[in-house]
C-alpha cells in the first residue's frame, strides 16, 4: 500500500535514497542556477519548473508523499504554468539588458550571495553535522495525509481559515487589475468599422495571401501584386523575410510554360 | 508493512474554541467577505454606500468585542488533549495594538471613502484599463471602485492577527493576509497612474522578498526548537541540545522580514517610492496601521520568544540580538532623520520620517518589558498625528491632482490660515516639541529606555529628532513666511469624511501632549506578554 | 549520507534565489527568483519535519504552497496592469520599470 512512504520512511538514509539523491540534487541545483543566468524568461520558468519536479521527488524521498504530489501538482502544475502564462503573454521577447543601473551592484551580489551561502551551509553542516532523524515513522502511522489533517484541522485550523482570506484577495485583485469590464457602447459597430475600412490611405479590398505570384509557397515570401512589387501587407509583421539561398530560389520547373 | 488506516479510525478531536477572543477577528474577516459578497450582488450605484457602512459597523463592532475581553490574558484555543496551542493568544498588549489598529482602520476607512475631495475618490474606477490610453481618460468621470472597501478590511484584519498570533506560522499567514491587499491597494489610484502601479510592483517584489526571508527564518527556528510556537521556541533556548547556529540565523532571517515591513534601515528602501506613489489615503493606512502591526509582531517576537519578559526568570537570548538590533535602531533613526532633511515633497517628506520613528519604536522594542507600555503609547499617538496628516495632504490640490511638492506649498497661510494651523501642530508634534502627543510619546519611550540600561540608544535618538525637528520646522516656516507662489494649489473644503479625521487626529495629538497619563496608564494597565 | 545534504542544498538554492533577486531586472524573473526562495523555505522545513519527527513541517510547507499561489496571482496580476499600461503610454518609458 504505502510502499514508497514506507521504503523510505524510517529516520535513516537508505543507499536508494542516497543515489536518488545525488542525482537529483545537482538537477534541482543546476536548474536553480540555470533560471538566474538564463537570459529569456521562458527559459527561466522552464529551468525552475525542473527544479521544483526534483524537490517534489525530494520530499517524497523524506516521508511526504502528500506534499510531494501537491509540489508537483499546484507548484509546479499550477504556479509555474501561471508564470509560463503570463511570460507568454507579456514580454516572451523581452530580454534582460545587461546594463547595470547601480554600478558594481550585481558584484556586489554575488559576493554577498557567495558570502551568505559558504556561512550558511558551513553553518548548517558543522551545527548538524550528522543528525540522527527521528523520522516520521510514528507521525505518518495513520498515513500521511491522516496525519496532516489531524494537524491542520486542530493546531492549525484558524491558519487554514485565514488562508481563505488570501484566496478571496487573490481572486479579487486578479479581477480588478485583469478584467475589462466592456460596455456595449465600447465596441465598434458595423458602421464604425465599414467607415475604417474605406477611411483614406486604406486599402479595403482583402489583403493578398502570402506566396501569391510568388515563387516560393513560404508565409515568409511576400506576395507579387499585379505589378511585380512585393506586397509588404501579405506577410504577418511577425514572420521575418527569409532570404532565399540561390538553390531554393532557382526555378523548380513546376511553373510549365516559363521554362527557357 | 503498514497499512493505510481508513478515515473512520481517525480520531480528530476539534479544539474547544474561545469564540468571544475570536470575535474581533472573526468580524472583520466576516464583514470583508460580506463586503465581496456586496461587490457580486448589489448593482454599482449602491455599492458605496453599502460597502461604507458595513465596513465602519464592522470595525466599531470589532472595538466593542475588543473590550469586552480586556482583563483576560488566555489562548483562544484549547485542545482536549490539554496540549498548548497558541495559534491565537488574547492578552493584555494584543488587546490594545488590535484596538489600536481597528480605530486607526475606521479613520483610514473614511479617508479611503471620501469622494467630496476631488470627484470620484482616490481610486481608479477601473484598475484593468491601461493607463493613459483612450479608455482611461474616458473613465475619469466614473467612482471608484469599491473594491477598496473589503481590500482595507481584509488588510486589517490581517494586521489584527499579526498582533495576536502566537505560533510563527499563523503570523506568516497574516504577514501575508495584510500584505496581498496592500500590494493591490497601492496600485489603485486614480492619478498618476504609472507612478501607483510602479510602487505597487515594487512594494509587491521587495515585500514577497523579504517574506520569503521571514518563512526561511521560520524554517530554521522550527528546526531548533521542533515547534513554532512562540512559547515552545523560548522554553528551546534553554532545553535544546541544538546548535545555535540553527537558533540565531534563524532569528536573523525572521528579523529581516519582520523590519522589512516596520520600514527599519536597511530594508527601508521601499518606504518612500511606495508612500509617494500610492493612494494617500491607503499611505495614510500604511503609515498608521501596518507600523502599528509590524512594531506589535516585532514586540510578540522579542519579548516572548527571545526574551523573557513576560517570563521572568525564564530564558533570553537578548544579549545576542541587542547589539545588531541597537546597530539596526541607530541607524534607522539617524538615516531616516537626515534623509528627510533633504526632502522636496511632502509624501517622501512623511515616509523618511515614518522611517525614522520606526527607528524611535525600535528603541522601545530593545528596551524590552519595561519599555513595552511606552511603545505601545507611542504607537497610538504617532499613529493619530500621521493619519491626520495625511488627511491634510490629500486637501492641498490643483488642477493636477494633489500638490505634493513642498514648494507648492509656499505661503499657504495666507490663504487658507485655518489649514495652516492645523497643520503646524501636527508638524510640531512630529518634531516633538512639549505639549503635543509626539512629545509626550518620545518622552516615555526614552525615559524607559533608560531605565532599561540604553542610554547610548537615547543619546543618538534625542539627537536624531533634534535633526528630524528641522523638516518639520522648515515646512511650517514655509507655510506661514514665504511667498505664495503664483497658481498656488487651493485646499479644499474637507468633507465629513476627511474632517472626522483631521478633528480626531489633532483632538489626540492635543489631548495626549496635555494628558499623557489618560492612555498611560491604559498602557500600563495592559500589562506584558502572556509568555507562559 | 545524512539529511543535512538536503539542508545544505536548500540553503544553496535560497541563495541563489536571493543572489538572482538582486542581479536580474525582469520582474517575472525576479518574482521567480523570490518562488525558488520559497520553495527552498520548503525543503528545509520537510527535512525538519523528518529530523524532528513532526508533521508540522510538512504542513507548514503546505501553507507556504497556498501562500504562494495566491502571491503569485496578485504579483502576475500587478505585472500585467504595467505591462499594458506601459505599452500604450508614451509617457513613462522602461527605466521606470527597472526598479
Amino acid at each position: 500500500m504505502n510502499l514508497l512512504a514506507d521504503a523510505l520512511a524510517s529516520g535513516t538514509v537508505t543507499t536508494g535514497e542516497a543515489v536518488t539523491f545525488w542525482i537529483l540534487a545537482p538537477i534541482a541545483l543546476g536548474g536553480a542556477i540555470g533560471m538566474v543566468l538564463a537570459r529569456s524568461a521562458v527559459h527561466s520558468a522552464l529551468l525552475l519548473a525542473c527544479t521544483m519536479l526534483s524537490l517534489g521527488v525530494l520530499y517524497m524521498l523524506q516521508s511526504g508523499p502528500f506534499i510531494g504530489f501537491v509540489q508537483i501538482i499546484v507548484y509546479t502544475g499550477a504556479i509555474m504554468m501561471l508564470f509560463l502564462f503570463v511570460i507568454m503573454l507579456v514580454g516572451r521577447d523581452s530580454r534582460d539588458s545587461l546594463l547595470e543601473t547601480l554600478r558594481g551592484q550585481r558584484l556586489a551580489a554575488i559576493g554577498l550571495g557567495i558570502g551568505m551561502a559558504l556561512l550558511l551551509c558551513t553553518g548548517l553542516a558543522r551545527g548538524i553535522g550528522s543528525v540522527t532523524a527521528v523520522g516520521l515513522d510514528e507521525a505518518n502511522a495513520n498515513g500521511n495525509v491522516q496525519g496532516i489533517a489531524a494537524d491542520l484541522f486542530t493546531k492549525y485550523v484558524f491558519a487554514f481559515e485565514v488562508t481563505s482570506a488570501l484566496l478571496i484577495t487573490a481572486a479579487v485583485g486578479a479581477m480588478l487589475l485583469a478584467h475589462v469590464e466592456r460596455r456595449k457602447g465600447d465596441r465598434p459597430g458595423q458602421k464604425e468599422l465599414s467607415r475604417l475600412r474605406f477611411r483614406k490611405g486604406n486599402y479595403p479590398g482583402p489583403k493578398a495571401g502570402p506566396g501569391v505570384f510568388a515563387t516560393s509557397d513560404s508565409v515568409a515570401t511576400p506576395a507579387l501584386l499585379p505589378d511585380g512589387t512585393e506586397s509588404e501587407r501579405s506577410i504577418s509583421p511577425v514572420v521575418p523575410v527569409r532570404e532565399l539561398t540561390p538553390a531554393e530560389a532557382a526555378p523548380k520547373g513546376t511553373d510549365g510554360g516559363k521554362r527557357k | 508493512m503498514t497499512t493505510m488506516v481508513s478515515a473512520d479510525t481517525l480520531d480528530i478531536s476539534f479544539p474547544e474554541v474561545d469564540y468571544l477572543a475570536l470575535a474581533p477577528l472573526l468580524i472583520v474577516f466576516g464583514a470583508a467577505c460580506v463586503g465581496i459578497l456586496l461587490e457580486a450582488f448589489l448593482p454599482r450605484t449602491r455599492r458605496y454606500s453599502a460597502q461604507l457602512v458595513l465596513s465602519v459597523v464592522g470595525l466599531v463592532a470589532a472595538l466593542v468585542t475588543i473590550v469586552m475581553n480586556v482583563g483576560e490574558d488566555r489562548p483562544a484555543f484549547a485542545m482536549s488533549d490539554g496540549s498548548r496551542v497558541d495559534a491565537i493568544v488574547i492578552d493584555g498588549p494584543g488587546l490594545f495594538l488590535m484596538g489600536a489598529i481597528v480605530a486607526m482602520g475606521v479613520i483610514a476607512v473614511l479617508l479611503i471613502a471620501e469622494r467630496r475631495v476631488s470627484a470620484g475618490g482616490a481610486f481608479v474606477a477601473h484598475a484593468a484599463v491601461a493607463a493613459d490610453s483612450k479608455a482611461d481618460a474616458a473613465q475619469a468621470r466614473h467612482p471608484g471602485a469599491t473594491e477598496v472597501f473589503p481590500l482595507t478590511m481584509f488588510a486589517i484584519g490581517g494586521m489584527m492577527l499579526f498582533c495576536v498570533a502566537g505560533d510563527l506560522l499563523t503570523m506568516f499567514i497574516a504577514l501575508e493576509a495584510f500584505s496581498l491587499p496592500l500590494y493591490l491597494l497601492c496600485g489603485l489610484a486614480r492619478r498618476r497612474r504609472l507612478l501607483s502601479q510602479e510602487a505597487a510592483m515594487k512594494y509587491f517584489l521587495l515585500g514577497a522578498f523579504a517574506s520569503a526571508f521571514f518563512i526561511y527564518g521560520v524554517a530554521l527556528l522550527y528546526g531548533y526548537a521542533g515547534s513554532v510556537q512562540l512559547v515552545d521556541i523560548n522554553a528551546a533556548i534553554a532545553a535544546s541540545g541544538n546548535s545555535q547556529v540553527l537558533l540565531l540565523s534563524g532569528l536573523a532571517m525572521l528579523a529581516v522580514g519582520l523590519l522589512f515591513k516596520a520600514a527599519a534601515v536597511p530594508f527601508h528602501v521601499w518606504t518612500p517610492d511606495v508612500y509617494t506613489g500610492a493612494p494617500t489615503p491607503v499611505t495614510a493606512l500604511m503609515a498608521a496601521c501596518t507600523k502599528v502591526a509590524a512594531i506589535g509582531g516585532l514586540l510578540r517576537v522579542f519579548n516572548v520568544a527571545f526574551g523573557n519578559s513576560g517570563n521572568p526568570g525564564g530564558p533570553s537570548l537578548a544579549w545576542d540580538w541587542r547589539p545588531i538590533l541597537i546597530a539596526i535602531a541607530i541607524a534607522t533613526m539617524v538615516i531616516g532623520a537626515i534623509l528627510a532633511v533633504t526632502q522636496t515633497d511632502i509624501k517622501r517628506l512623511l515616509a523618511y520620517s515614518s522611517i525614522a520613528n520606526a527607528g524611535y519604536l525600535l528603541v522601545g522594542v530593545i528596551a524590552l518589558g519595561q519599555a513595552l507600555g511606552a511603545t505601545l503609547f507611542y504607537l497610538v499617538a504617532y499613529g493619530f498625528t500621521v493619519l491626520a496628516a495625511f488627511a491634510v495632504v490629500t486637501l492641498v490640490r490643483d488642477s493636477q491632482g494633489e500638490a505634493t511638492h513642498l514648494s507648492r506649498w509656499a505661503g499657504l497661510a495666507k490663504r487658507s490660515p485655518r489649514f495652516a494651523v492645523i497643520f503646524t501642530l501636527l508638524m510640531l508634534a512630529f518634531a516633538g516639541i512639549p505639549l503635543t502627543s509626539g512629545f509626550a510619546a518620545k518622552f516615555a519611550v526614552f525615559s524607559s529606555a533608560l531605565e532599561a540600561g540604553q542610554t547610548s540608544l537615547v543619546i543618538v535618538g534625542v539627537l536624531s529628532s533634534v535633526i528630524l525637528a528641522f523638516p518639520y520646522l522648515k515646512v511650517v516656516v514655509l507655510l506661514w513666511l514665504s511667498q505664495p507662489v503664483e497658481d498656488a494649489p487651493a485646499v479644499s473644503m474637507p468633507g465629513f469624511m476627511t474632517g472626522t479625521a483631521v478633528t480626531v487626529g489633532v483632538v489626540f495629538t492635543v489631548l495626549l501632549g496635555l494628558a499623557p497619563q489618560v492612555l498611560l496608564n491604559i498602557v500600563d494597565g495592559a500589562g506584558q506578554f502572556l509568555a507562559k | 549520507m545524512t539529511p543535512t545534504y538536503y539542508l545544505v542544498l536548500a540553503a544553496a538554492l535560497f541563495t541563489i534565489g536571493a543572489v538572482g533577486v538582486l542581479v536580474r531586472r525582469n520582474a517575472i524573473v525576479v518574482f521567480m527568483c523570490v518562488e525558488l526562495m520559497l520553495n527552498a523555505a520548503n525543503l528545509t522545513l520537510v527535512t525538519f519535519s523528518r529530523i524532528n519527527g513532526t508533521l508540522d513541517g510538512q504542513i507548514m510547507s503546505f501553507f507556504v504552497m497556498v501562500v504562494a499561489a495566491a502571491e503569485v496571482v496578485i504579483g502576475l496580476a500587478i505585472i500585467m496592469s504595467i505591462y499594458r499600461s506601459r505599452r500604450s503610454a508614451s509617457v513613462d518609458d522602461a527605466n521606470l520599470l527597472k526598479y
